[in-house]
C-alpha cells in the first residue's frame, strides 16, 4: 500500500516536471534556432519539437487522471458544505459516507466506461498525430486513473467509518510562514 | 422541463456536500441513463477529449509557477517594498497591506494565501502600532482577494477556456481595473485612518525604496514576463505559464534561496494535485455544458429572456445577483466552469462584449470570497485573527460596500475594462 503511495506520488510530481522542462525547451529551441550562429543554428533547425505541444498535453492528462485520485487521499476535491455543516453529528456523519461513496460509484462507473472504450480502440489502430503513439495507450489513464479514484475513495470511507477522521487539505498554507507563532502576540499589548 | 430536472438534480447533489466535480459528472450521468437519447459513447468521448487542449494547460503552469513562490519570505520582501512606498501617509501601515495584497496575490495565484502570508505578518505589527484588530483583519480580508483580478490569473484562463475568449485580452482587461480596485480599497483605508487618526510611519528615503524594490522585483517580473510574453507574441498564453513556471523556480531557489532543491519535490506535488483537482472539474463541466448544450438548454434561456424583453440592465443585474449567491457557497473556478457556458450564450445574444463579461464574472468571483456568510478568505482570516465571522462581517463591510459600488461602476461602464485591451489589440 505504502508503495502505491509513493508510486502515485513520484508519478505526478515527475509528469509536471517534465511538462514544464518540455515546453520550456521547446520555447527556448524555437527562439535559439532563430539566432544567426554558424553551425549552432543547422544543428537546431534539424531538431524537431513540434512533439511538444502534444506531448505535453498527454502528460498532463495522466497527471490529471492520477492527480485526482492522490487528491482524494489528501482530501484536496471540495464541495459545497454549507448546509451538512450545519447537521448534527450522524446526519453529518451520514452525509459525508454519502458523498464518499457517491464518488466511488462515479469513478467506478467512469473507469468500465473507459475500459471499455480503451478495449474498442485497442483493437483500431488510430493513433496520436505527431507521435504516432496507439491511442488506446495515451486513453489508458482514464480507466487506471478512475479505478484507482474509486479505490482510495472507498479507502477514505473506510478510513471514516473507523475512526472518523477526514483527510483535509490546507489551501492556506504558506511555507515560510507560521500564523501562529507570528500570531498576534501583539494584540495583548 | 429537462433543464429544470437538470439543475434541482444538480443542486440537491451538490448540497450533500459531495466534490463539485462529482456533482457535476453524476447529474449528467443521471440524466442520460434515465431521460435521453444521446449515445454514452459520445460521453465516454467527451470524458477523454474534455481536457485535451493546449490553452487549458496554461493553469498547471501558472499553478506551479504561483507555488514556488508562495512563500513568507516572498510576502515579506513585497510588504517591505510596498511599507516604503506608501507608509507615510494615514493608516500607512493598512495601506501598505492593501499594495502588498495586490502584489502578492498577482505572483501567487492564491487568495486564501494571500490573505495569510500578508496578515500573519502584517495584522500583528498593525495591532503593536495600536490599530484596531478588526481593522487590519478588514483590510486583508478584502485586499487578499485581489489577486484574480491582476493577471495572471487562473479563474480568467478558466473563463477562456469555457467561452473561447482570448486568454491575452482578458489578462489585459484586467489591469485596469485590478489597479482601480486596488486605489478604491486603498482610498477607504486611507480614508478611515485619517478620520480615526491612525499611526504613520517614517517616510522612507529614495534610496530606501529603491533598496526594497530591488528585492521585491524579482518576483514582481513574474507578471512583466507572461504580459510582456503573450502581449508581443513571443509566447502563446500556455508557453508563458510554462516559462514562468521556470522562472519562479530559478527565483526561488537560486535568487531569494527560499527554499532548497529538497522542496522542490513537493512543491511540485502540491501544484499537481491542486492542478488535477482543477482539471477534474473542468473535465466534468465540459461534460456538464455537453449535456446543456445538447438539450439546448442555453439557447432556450436565451430566448426566453429576449422575448421577455430583459434589457442589458436587467440582465447584468440578475447575472450580478445570481454569481454573488454562487460566490457564498463554491469556489471561484467551480462558478465560472458551471455558470459561464449558461450565461455566456446570452450576453452574447443581448451584444455584451465576451470580454467585458468576463471581467464582470471575475469581479463577482472576487467579492463572493469576502463576502458573508462563507466567503472562504473571511475563513481563513477568522483562522489567524482569532475573529468569529459576525465580528469580521462588520469588521469587512466598509471595504466591502467599496467592492460593491466597485462591481457596479465595471458592471455598467465598459471601457474600463475594455479600453487597454481595445486599444493594445484593435477592436
Amino acid at each position: 500500500m505504502k508503495f502505491l503511495d509513493r508510486l502515485e506520488e513520484w508519478l505526478i510530481a515527475s509528469l509536471m516536471a517534465a511538462a514544464t522542462i518540455v515546453v520550456f525547451v521547446a520555447v527556448v529551441h524555437r527562439y535559439l534556432s532563430g539566432l544567426p550562429i554558424p553551425g549552432v543554428q543547422d544543428a537546431l533547425i534539424q531538431l524537431n519539437t513540434s512533439w511538444a505541444q502534444e506531448l505535453t498535453i498527454y502528460m498532463f492528462v495522466w497527471m490529471a487522471k492520477f492527480g485526482a485520485a492522490y487528491g482524494v487521499r489528501t482530501g484536496i476535491h471540495v464541495g459545497v458544505d454549507v448546509l451538512v455543516n450545519r447537521m448534527n453529528a450522524p446526519w453529518h456523519r451520514r452525509f459525508v459516507v454519502l458523498g464518499l461513496l457517491s464518488g466511488a460509484l462515479f469513478t467506478g462507473i467512469v473507469g468500465t466506461l473507459g475500459a471499455t472504450f480503451v478495449y474498442e480502440l485497442s483493437h483500431t489502430t488510430s493513433t496520436s498525430e505527431v507521435l504516432e503513439i496507439p491511442m488506446w495507450m495515451v486513453y489508458l489513464a482514464v480507466p487506471l486513473g478512475s479505478y484507482l479514484m474509486c479505490f482510495r475513495f472507498l479507502q477514505v470511507t473506510w478510513a471514516f467509518l473507523r475512526t472518523g477522521d477526514l483527510p483535509k487539505h490546507d489551501h492556506s498554507h504558506v511555507e515560510g510562514i507560521d500564523p501562529n507563532e507570528e500570531n498576534m502576540s501583539g494584540a495583548k499589548v | 422541463m429537462n433543464a429544470l430536472i437538470i439543475f434541482v438534480l444538480l443542486l440537491a447533489l451538490m448540497l450533500t456536500g459531495m466534490p463539485i466535480s462529482i456533482s457535476l459528472g453524476l447529474t449528467v450521468l443521471t440524466f442520460l441513463f434515465t431521460m435521453t437519447d444521446v449515445p454514452i459513447e459520445s460521453v465516454a468521448l467527451k470524458l477523454f477529449t474534455g481536457i485535451e487542449k493546449f490553452e487549458i494547460m496554461a493553469i498547471p503552469f501558472f499553478i506551479l509557477a504561483g507555488n514556488f513562490l508562495t512563500h513568507g519570505g516572498v510576502a515579506r520582501r513585497m510588504i517591505n517594498f510596498a511599507t516604503s512606498m506608501v507608509g507615510h501617509w494615514h493608516g500607512g501601515l493598512a495601506l501598505a497591506g492593501v499594495m502588498a495584497c495586490a502584489l502578492f496575490a498577482a505572483v501567487s495565484g492564491s487568495s486564501p494565501a494571500t490573505v495569510v502570508a500578508i496578515g500573519s505578518i502584517i495584522m500583528p505589527a498593525m495591532v503593536r502600532q495600536g490599530y484596531p484588530k478588526g481593522f487590519g483583519a478588514g483590510v486583508i480580508t478584502t485586499s487578499g482577494a485581489l489577486g484574480i483580478l491582476i493577471p495572471p490569473s487562473i479563474v480568467m484562463v478558466m473563463y477562456s477556456v469555457s467561452t473561447n475568449t482570448s486568454v491575452g485580452k482578458l489578462f489585459m482587461a484586467g489591469v485596469i481595473p485590478g489597479l482601480m480596485l486596488a486605489t478604491l480599497l486603498g482610498l477607504t483605508t486611507w480614508y478611515l485612518a485619517r478620520k480615526h487618526n491612525y499611526p504613520r510611519l517614517k517616510k522612507a528615503t529614495w534610496a530606501e525604496r529603491l533598496v526594497a524594490f530591488r528585492k521585491s522585483a524579482w518576483g514582481l517580473l513574474l507578471i512583466v514576463i507572461v504580459m510582456g510574453g503573450i502581449y508581443t507574441g513571443i509566447f502563446t498564453p500556455t508557453e508563458a505559464a510554462a516559462m514562468s513556471a521556470v522562472y519562479a523556480f530559478i527565483v526561488a531557489v537560486f535568487v531569494y534561496k527560499d527554499m532548497g532543491m529538497k522542496q522542490v519535490p513537493k512543491v511540485l506535488l502540491d501544484s499537481a494535485s491542486m492542478s488535477a483537482m482543477l482539471l477534474y472539474i473542468i473535465t466534468n463541466a465540459v461534460l456538464f455544458s455537453f449535456l446543456m448544450t445538447s438539450e439546448n438548454i442555453p439557447q432556450a434561456m436565451a430566448g426566453w429572456i429576449m422575448d421577455k424583453g430583459f434589457g442589458v440592465v436587467t440582465f447584468l443585474l440578475v447575472v450580478n445577483v445570481l454569481l454573488l449567491l454562487a460566490g457564498n457557497v463554491m469556489e471561484p473556478s467551480s462558478i465560472v466552469l458551471i455558470m459561464a457556458p449558461i450565461l455566456f450564450p446570452v450576453a452574447m445574444k443581448l451584444g455584451i462584449d465576451p470580454v467585458h463579461f468576463g471581467i464582470i464574472m471575475v469581479v463577482n468571483m472576487e467579492i463572493g470570497m469576502c463576502h458573508p456568510p462563507v466567503g472562504l478568505n473571511l475563513y481563513v482570516a477568522s483562522g489567524i485573527t482569532k475573529m468569529g465571522i459576525s465580528e469580521l462581517t462588520v469588521a469587512v463591510l466598509p471595504w466591502l460596500l467599496t467592492m460593491l459600488a466597485f462591481l457596479m461602476i465595471v458592471t455598467y461602464v465598459p471601457q474600463i475594462s475594455l479600453w487597454l485591451p481595445n486599444l493594445l489589440y484593435g477592436q
